[in-house]
């Protein structure tokens, strides 16, 4: 039985993984990660490469919406920038797939620091609004400017290409978007450990608290948008390597939401709760389908009743969690951990 | 309201006992290895008004042409999955369906999906499909070798009206024509082809309207339309809204205007909604309706299939006949490269298809139909009768060159 874990300097408290049980289960699941791909038929890798991204752009939105406390509704815009500079590059350069992914998250945070500039005077629905004006403007770009996006028709990829090998099936992707998302989740974790990170919570807290403490709002909240925009660009750009087209129906605006609702449900400012959120709702349609067809053979009539259905009960599902458990799933896992760490005593 | 129940309650077990007769299906036909039908479909979702009946006509093609042996005496499975018409969910149905199944042929709900699977779809080269898409893109035989329409493209359904439009000129004077369609990849497709068409035959393009899907308010741009004065506006994009609006706001205005749409705005939902209103609305429709006067042994075998599976439901809509003519193509292709002693592979199903030549469909369609760029570019002009509520034929069958 483990019963706590005394910290006895700075750097142990300041420390990602905190103790030795954490670190074997951390290295059980990325050695899981690493032999899924070799076990897995094509449907599950896919699912998994879908996680991934979701999982990337997941960590993007909770850093600004979770830790920095600024609601944004532009996240399909910014996947779109980063899916639309892939596509273009790839088609009109001969730059390496690595090199095209940064830029599509450069140019989406570029674009993010210009979004995020109503942030300094609106926060809040109103900054929601903002941001989802934005989100329909680069929309509209995406549709009409057909000399560099295709229009409504859009742009098809050729397969990416990394150290001499074509990255055309899922088995291929999943080497990179898996690897990436937890590259990107790491980063972000580290984010939280400096003095930029601690700047956002701090803004999210209370701004005024935090100005009055030194923190530049200006350059904090761009910055958090800046990052933000980035991982969301690099999911984009992921988005269409994996898909290998893009068109304006690509980023809808239900994307945005999809996406906020995987921060509130899996937890605001917790990164692992955007993993989880953004976990279950790729994952949670699919395990309503294999209920409909597990159904199927005793009532064969369950499609036809069971999709609407599901769709009530996905719904359901997230009222559900955001009134009995408002700090999403992060928390059910940590009470979950809490359960282990102190059994057979109750918690 | 209990009625509705009743009728609903009818209707399933309708239902039911087509998915029945499907199961006991393999048993009654032969030993042979069963042929599948994949497909990914919309029965939630925005698209579902017209999924639900997707998902029937090829339910009740599948119960069918197993009681009729199947194909050349393989029994057909139908595997499906709903979608939610999301590109992510049709992707991962479609993975689903072949990681289990050995699929020669597949049902797409949506363009975005079928754009999206193609690279794919050309890669494993062994399954060819079609499905609700009638997008002009699909018809590019060197981006989309494995993938076909089940009727005529957006762009050849442009194509036909404007030849009806064209037949209707007097004197020499060809009738003018307004286009309006929706802000969508959906509503653009035919513009460009259609503009070059009307070009082409010497019909005026007077005004070039987009609006939002959907829209409510369009009064501006029925004043725009009360300004350039076209004899025909040509819809397309739309289910409905905004088409329902034109047409009230114009006909109040005393305009004298005809109104026409294309595959997805042509059924009853129209007649429906507008009553007495939808008069006179016409649009282009590849296959007969159910409840039209024409016939034919497949139209009366579908017809006697539908009443079978689910005696209640009366009229089916244009969705159920688009998805028992995909599966009657499937069909015809299995049996064609079967009979040709060749694997079904997606090449081989492909030049299969290419070879429909003055196919009798047995009254699906009323004339004998050839292939021709992945599509089937025929289709008729039909008018709505309000009184009768049905759509009435206006046309020969008109058959694109």
């Amino acid at each position: 039985m483990r019963i706590g874990d005394a910290k006895q300097s700075y750097e142990a408290d300041e420390a990602i993984w905190t103790s030795s049980t954490q670190k074997i289960w951390l290295a059980i699941f990325l050695l899981a990660l690493a032999v899924f791909p070799f076990f897995a038929d094509s449907y599950l890798l896919y699912m998994g490469c879908l996680v991934g991204i979701a999982v990337i752009s997941t960590t993007g939105l909770n850093i600004l919406t979770g830790f920095t406390g600024l609601i944004s509704l532009g996240q399909a815009g910014f996947m779109g920038v980063g899916g639309y500079t892939v596509a273009w590059l790839s088609l009109n350069t001969a730059l390496p797939f690595p090199v095209t992914l940064l830029l599509a998250g450069l140019l989406a945070a570029a674009v993010g620091i210009l979004v995020g500039l109503p942030s300094l005077r609106v926060k809040g629905l109103y900054l929601a609004i903002a941001t989802l004006a934005a989100s329909v403007f680069l929309h509209f770009i995406f549709a009409q400017w057909e000399s560099v996006t295709g229009g409504m028709g859009g742009l098809s990829l050729e397969p990416a290409h990394l150290f001499g090998l074509t990255l055309q099936s899922d088995f291929e992707m999943y080497f990179v978007i898996v690897p990436l998302a937890v590259l990107m989740v790491l980063a972000a974790k580290n984010v939280f450990r400096t003095r930029i990170g601690r700047a956002f919570i701090a803004i999210r807290d209370r701004d005024i608290s935090a100005e009055i403490l030194g923190i530049n709002l200006l350059r904090y909240k761009l910055m958090s948008f800046a990052l933000s925009s980035f991982y969301a660009g690099v999911a984009g750009g992921l988005f269409a390597y994996f898909y290998r087209v893009v068109t304006p129906e690509s980023f809808p605006l239900s994307m945005s939401i999809f996406y906020l609702a995987a921060v509130i449900v899996g937890g605001m400012g917790n990164l692992l709760g955007g993993i989880l959120g953004a976990a279950f709702m790729t994952l949670i349609p699919e395990v309503l389908n294999l209920l409909t067809a597990a159904l199927t053979p005793f009532y064969p009539n369950a499609p036809i009743f069971m999709s609407p259905m599901l769709e009530i009960i996905f719904g359901a599902l997230i009222v559900g969690f955001l009134i009995f458990e408002p700090h999403g799933l992060a928390e059910i896992w940590h009470r979950i951990r809490r359960f282990f760490s102190l059994w057979p005593f109750r918690n | 309201m209990f009625e509705s129940i009743l009728s609903k309650g009818r209707r399933l077990a309708g239902i039911g006992s087509i998915a029945a007769a499907l199961a006991a299906a393999p048993a009654m036909a032969q030993d042979k290895e069963p042929i599948v039908f994949g497909g990914s479909i919309p029965l939630s979702g925005v698209f579902a008004f017209a999924g639900v009946h997707l998902h029937a006509g090829l339910t009740d093609y599948t119960s069918w042409i197993n009681g009729e042996g199947g194909i050349n005496g393989h029994p057909v499975k139908y595997v499906m999955e709903d979608t939610g018409y999301e590109v992510d969910r049709s992707v991962a149905a479609f993975k689903k369906i072949t990681g289990s199944n050995t699929v020669p042929v597949y049902y797409g709900d949506s363009t975005g999906f079928m754009k999206t699977i193609a690279s794919e779809l050309n890669s494993r080269g062994t399954t060819l499909m079609s499905g609700a898409s009638f997008a002009t893109a699909l018809t590019d035989n060197e981006k989309y070798p494995y993938q076909f329409i089940p009727g005529p493209s957006y762009s050849q359904m442009f194509g036909i009206i404007l030849e009806y439009i064209s037949s209707q000129g007097e004197g020499g004077d060809k009738p003018t024509v307004a286009f309006v369609y929706s802000d969508t990849e959906f509503g653009k497709d035919p513009i460009e082809n259609g503009k070059a068409k009307a070009a082409l035959m010497g019909i005026e393009v007077v005004e070039e309207i987009v609006t939002k899907p959907g829209s409510v308010d369009v009064s501006a741009e029925v004043l725009k339309l009360r300004r350039a004065r076209p004899d025909y506006v040509v819809f397309h994009g739309y289910v409905l809204s905004p088409i329902n609006e034109f047409m009230v706001q114009m006909r109040q205005m005393g305009l004298d205007t005809q109104f026409m749409g294309t595959f997805w705005s042509s059924d009853k939902l129209i007649i429906n909604k507008m009553g007495a209103d939808s008069d006179g609305y016409m649009g282009v429709m590849p296959y007969n309706y159910y409840d039209s006067a024409e016939g034919g042994p497949m139209l009366d075998a579908l017809r006697a299939q539908a009443e079978k599976s689910d005696p209640d439901a009366g009229y089916r809509p244009t969705g159920y006949m688009q998805g028992w003519f995909n599966a009657m193509v499937w069909t015809e292709v299995i049996k064609r490269t079967m009979d040709a002693d060749k694997e079904l592979t997606a090449d081989n199903m492909a030049e299969s298809l290419a070879s429909i030549k003055d196919w009798d469909t047995g009254g699906i369609i009323g004339i004998p139909v050839s292939v021709q760029d992945m599509s089937f570019p025929v289709g008729r002009i039909w008018r709505v009768n309000a009184k009768e509520g049905r759509y009435e034929p206006v046309s020969d069958w008109i058959h694109l060159d």
